[in-house]
């Protein structure tokens, strides 16, 4: 993953993240403050059903008031005063006074408790009514259940008195709390009023109604009002609607003793303000979403921005690890960066200065060298030229008699010495001719076993300790493309190398092994081994460690390998032996 | 007016149109109408009549032995026409009351089947809720006051008293609860005796109502006195037997006392009845709901059918005619499918008495009131001989005359 890569994902991450959490807080804070708008207008919504009604009860007791103080209510409690009243001529007056009224419930019941005329139920004339002699003594309206021919209702009654002479004539009236009083409540728009009625225990979804009638899905309402019979408290809860949230706030209906009746819900849709709220996300989430393609644009381009000075300065430090030591970057701006790529350039030119300068020394050194190990190599042949030749003066002039033979054996020294001359001389210009490779198809195994073959005599010479060979070659090693003769050249002087590093005698292995790359040769012995500085300089040209080395050994050997692209390294510790390991691309 | 449209007509107004050739009086009693004299064999089967003199239909025609014949005939009976007299011979011993049934009608059939009679008033007009009565000027018994009447069936009470009030009827039928109110505009109220029986009827064959401790309980729970004396404003009489005391005598042998506690008890664990009236009667509806109340008390759950048919015990009114109690025993029979009695067409009282405690005892029927037809009659309208309607709850219009219209 490139670095442009890295930093347009950090950028988009960092932005994204940003975004995502600017538009949850911001999500938060609306939510919360709509939940508190919405807890206000619940709120203000609720009050404004208790006072509706509140004014419904009022209204009830100002009727029933007003039918108690009636001149017909007062005549008629006059006439049911008398001995034994004939209830007869009033059995439908409640009913009429209802309708009249308004009232869905209306009793008229005697002072002993005996219903003259019941609106709600025509036919219970005659029974008794006691509970109107104890609720007459309230001022206020209360909640009742009442029966009904076909079923028991949840009713708001107010009781009044009609006194004639000190005979009482209670009037009882109410409205049901049904789905008609429900639906004649003055609600504001959103809020709607549930009724629970329902005697038995356990929930019963047909016992709740809303002015529409039976409420769909009441189930979802029913841990809330199983909590409110239980606790006897007001609550509230949020419901979730399919077609979104409703709080409800849920008021237990006693009557006049105390005892429950039903539970009130009345619900505040929060539909508005959750749709409200869902535009404002989607808007939040629109935002964020262009802000973070925004940020994610703005993110390349300020990568790119970054990164191609950098990048600039990548491809100038690649030039130079490729040898290209005049690489430059070009990166103009004042910052860091420019600054950076400045002090690259200026890093190559002195590199390339201080290049030459090790060059000049290196050169110096090596012409130093080569004079020294010319000088060295010249020096013992010279002078047994010279003792020769001084030799045959001092015959000639003073033994003439032993001149020829002694010019004969001095004759026969300088021919030898002038051929190791010549062979020293030889051995520098092969070096200086080193011909470029011709490669073909080589397979490398067997050109280790032929120079183990042909080392073989030598490795076991009677001069010194035998040296045992052991070659470990790769079966699948394949064929390679290289120059035999150089390969073979090179790896002859390894294994010269390496003779000549135990005199003791002592362990050669040869081992050939497939990579990636191509092929690897490994040449180790269990010789003396090298220091870290004799491994540093070891394929310098013309160095040695050896008494009589020429240097260019291991130098051939590298400029073979560095001809053939591969790479060649070694590992050595003194006392431990040391091991070349040659690397050969297989094309 | 044809024949299916004659068994339509007001019961209470046939006698004004069609006349029998013997009638009953209030009492009970007969007699001659028609016919002036008559005579019949030991066993009864054979009766002679002997024909009042210068009658005529109400066509013009006048009435003869022979078209007397023609109508009497039939129903097992057969009558001739000899020497002038209507010869009736009949399947099974007849009484003379019998004669005075007015499905015994003297009237002429036409070609066209249109019947005509002999009474003081004829129809000139019959629709399916009016019907227009004009006075037959040869009536026998003398023109009738009224130039005639028009009827029209059907309507609620309410509405039949503000048509009252309202000058637009001069007789209207009205519940015991409009008494009060018709009295008070100054109407004048004519009630017969209690000439209807307000029953509840089980009905066979339906699980609830074949339970006899079931029907037994809800007779028990009734407070039949609160509903007399509230609902029915104590216009009739509370009813333990079939017919009522004017008639019969005895009524007064049968129990109409509430006990609650042993209704409680008959009707632990019994099934919920199905109570049927006829809706558009007010006071079927409100003595219905007041007997559901009684019910409920004593713990019988009585709910509306679910379906007409389905209901296991019905409120039924039948009418108690003729004035004659075995016949009125008869007619309730009839009327309210009950079974064949025990002494048919007896006139002992120990016999109608059998036959009732016999048919009362398993509570198939439940009676609950005796109940007379109660008329609201306007201010101007006023009776000569006698009054516009009978204790037998017949009407007598041909006596009835009207002031004259106020400018």
């Amino acid at each position: 993953m490139t670095f442009r890569t890295r930093l347009l994902i950090s950028f988009a991450l960092a932005v994204v993240g940003t975004a995502a959490l600017a538009t949850w807080v911001v999500s938060a804070m609306t939510r919360h403050a709509f939940e508190q708008a919405d807890d206000r207008r619940s709120a203000a919504l609720v009050a404004q059903f208790r006072r509706e009604f509140e004014r419904r009860r009022q209204e009830l007791v100002r009727s029933v008031e007003a039918i108690a103080a009636a001149q017909g209510t007062l005549e008629m409690a006059i006439a049911l005063s008398r001995p034994e009243p004939d209830y007869a001529p009033y059995v439908d007056q409640a009913g009429a006074l209802a309708t009249a009224h308004g009232l869905d419930l209306l009793e008229l019941v005697a002072q002993d408790g005996t219903i003259v005329s019941s609106a709600q139920w025509p036919a219970r004339f005659g029974y008794q009514a006691e509970w109107v002699k104890e609720a007459a003594d309230g001022t206020e309206a209360f909640l009742k259940s009442e029966e009904l021919p076909e079923e028991t209702v949840l009713a708001m009654i107010a009781v009044r008195r009609a006194n004639a002479g000190g005979n009482d004539l209670y009037v009882a009236g109410g409205y049901r709390l049904d789905r008609d009083f429900l639906g004649s409540l003055v609600l504001p728009a959103g809020m709607r009023v549930l009724l629970y009625h329902n005697f038995e225990p356990g929930f019963s979804a047909q016992a709740l109604t809303d002015a529409a009638g039976p409420v769909k899905g009441a189930e979802r309402l029913a841990s809330l009002i199983e909590k409110v019979r239980s606790e006897r408290r007001e609550m509230s809860r949020r419901i979730e609607w399919p077609d979104g949230p409703e709080t409800f706030q849920a008021i237990p209906l006693a009557g006049r003793n105390g005892e429950l009746l039903g539970v009130l819900l009345v619900g505040s849709s929060r539909r508005e303000l959750a749709a409200l709220a869902a535009r404002i996300r989607w808007a939040g989430a629109l935002a964020a979403g262009f802000g973070i393609l925004l940020g994610i644009g703005l993110s390349y381009w300020a990568a790119e921005r970054l990164t191609g000075p950098v990048e600039e300065l990548a491809r100038g430090a690649r030039e130079v690890a490729a040898g290209n030591w005049n690489a430059r970057v070009s990166v103009a701006s004042r910052d860091e960066l420019g600054e950076m790529a400045r002090a690259f350039n200026s890093m190559t030119q002195e590199l390339i200065g201080q290049r030459d300068r090790l060059l000049q020394a290196e050169r110096v050194a090596a012409w130093r060298e080569l004079a020294r190990r010319l000088a060295h190599e010249l020096k013992n042949p010279l002078f047994p030229l010279q003792i020769t030749i001084e030799t045959l003066q001092r015959a000639k002039e003073q033994a003439p008699g032993e001149f020829d033979e002694i010019f004969r054996e001095s004759a026969a020294t300088l021919l030898a010495e002038l051929a190791n001359l010549k062979s020293i001389v030889g051995r520098f210009s092969d070096f200086a001719k080193m011909p470029a490779p011709q490669l073909e198809a080589v397979d490398l195994n067997e050109i280790v076993r032929g120079a183990v073959r042909l080392f073989a005599a030598q490795l076991r010479s009677g001069e010194r300790a035998a040296i045992e060979a052991e070659v470990e070659c790769d079966p699948e090693l394949g064929a390679i493309q290289a120059d035999p003769e150089q390969v073979t050249r090179a790896l002859h002087n390894l294994i010269l190398n390496a003779i000549d590093a135990m005199p003791e005698g002592g362990r050669l292995r040869l081992r050939t092994r497939r990579t990636e790359a191509g092929a690897q040769l490994e040449v180790s012995d269990s010789g003396l081994g090298l220091t870290k500085e004799e491994c540093e300089r070891l394929f310098t040209p013309y160095y040695t460690t050896k008494r009589h080395g020429t240097g260019l050994g291991l130098a051939i050997v590298q400029s073979v390998v560095a001809d053939h692209r591969g790479k060649i390294s070694v590992e050595s510790e003194p006392g431990r032996g040391t091991t070349f390991r040659i690397e050969l691309p297989a094309g | 007016m044809e024949v299916r449209e004659a068994r339509a007509l007001e019961p209470a107004a046939w006698p004004m149109v069609f006349e029998t050739l013997v009638e009953l009086d209030e009492s009970g009693k007969v007699r001659p109408a028609l016919a002036v004299s008559w005579r019949h064999d030991a066993s009864s089967k054979r009766w002679q009549f002997r024909l009042r003199p210068n009658v005529k239909f109400q066509d013009g025609s006048p009435l003869t032995a022979e078209a007397a014949a023609a109508a009497l005939g039939g129903n097992g009976w057969l009558s001739t026409a000899a020497g002038g007299e209507v010869v009736v011979l009949c399947d099974a011993l007849t009484r003379l009351a019998d004669f005075a049934d007015a499905r015994r009608a003297v009237f002429l059939k036409g070609e066209d089947g249109t019947l005509t009679g002999t009474g003081p008033f004829r129809v000139t007009q019959w629709e399916a809720r009016r019907a227009m009565l004009a006075a037959h000027e040869e009536c026998w018994r003398g023109r009738p006051f009224l130039d005639g009447v028009a009827m029209e069936m059907g309507g609620t009470a309410p509405q039949r008293l503000a048509d009252l009030e309202l000058a637009k009827a001069e007789l209207v039928e009205v519940g015991p609860g409009e008494v009060r109110r018709a009295e008070q505009f100054g109407a004048k109220i004519w009630t017969s005796s209690p000439v209807i029986l307000m029953a509840l009827k089980f009905e066979p064959g339906r699980p609830a109502g074949d339970n006899a401790r079931l029907r037994e309980a809800l007779a028990l729970s009734i407070d039949r006195a609160a509903i007399l004396k509230v609902l029915l404003q104590k216009r009739g009489e509370a009813a333990g037997g079939l017919l009522p005391q004017w008639l019969s005598g005895y009524a007064g042998l049968f129990a109409t006392a509430r006990d609650v506690e042993r209704a409680r008890g008959l009707a632990a664990g019994a099934p919920a009845l199905a109570l049927a009236y006829d809706a558009s009667d007010g006071l079927a509806r409100m003595v219905a709901e007041r007997i559901a109340v009684n019910a409920r008390e004593a713990g019988i759950r009585l709910a509306a059918p679910s379906a007409a048919g389905n209901a296991d015990v019905s409120l039924a009114r039948a009418r108690i005619a003729p004035a004659v109690a075995e016949q009125a025993l008869e007619g309730l029979g009839a009327a309210l499918r009950l079974p064949e009695l025990l002494h048919p067409a007896s006139p002992e009282l120990e016999d109608l008495y059998a036959d009732e405690r016999a048919v009362l005892e398993d509570y198939w029927v439940i009676p609950l009131f005796h109940l007379p037809e109660i008329y609201g009659a306007s201010p101007r309208l006023h009776a000569w001989a006698t009054p516009g309607l009978l204790k037998t709850g017949e009407w007598r219009l041909e006596d009835l005359w009207l002031d004259a219209e106020q400018p």
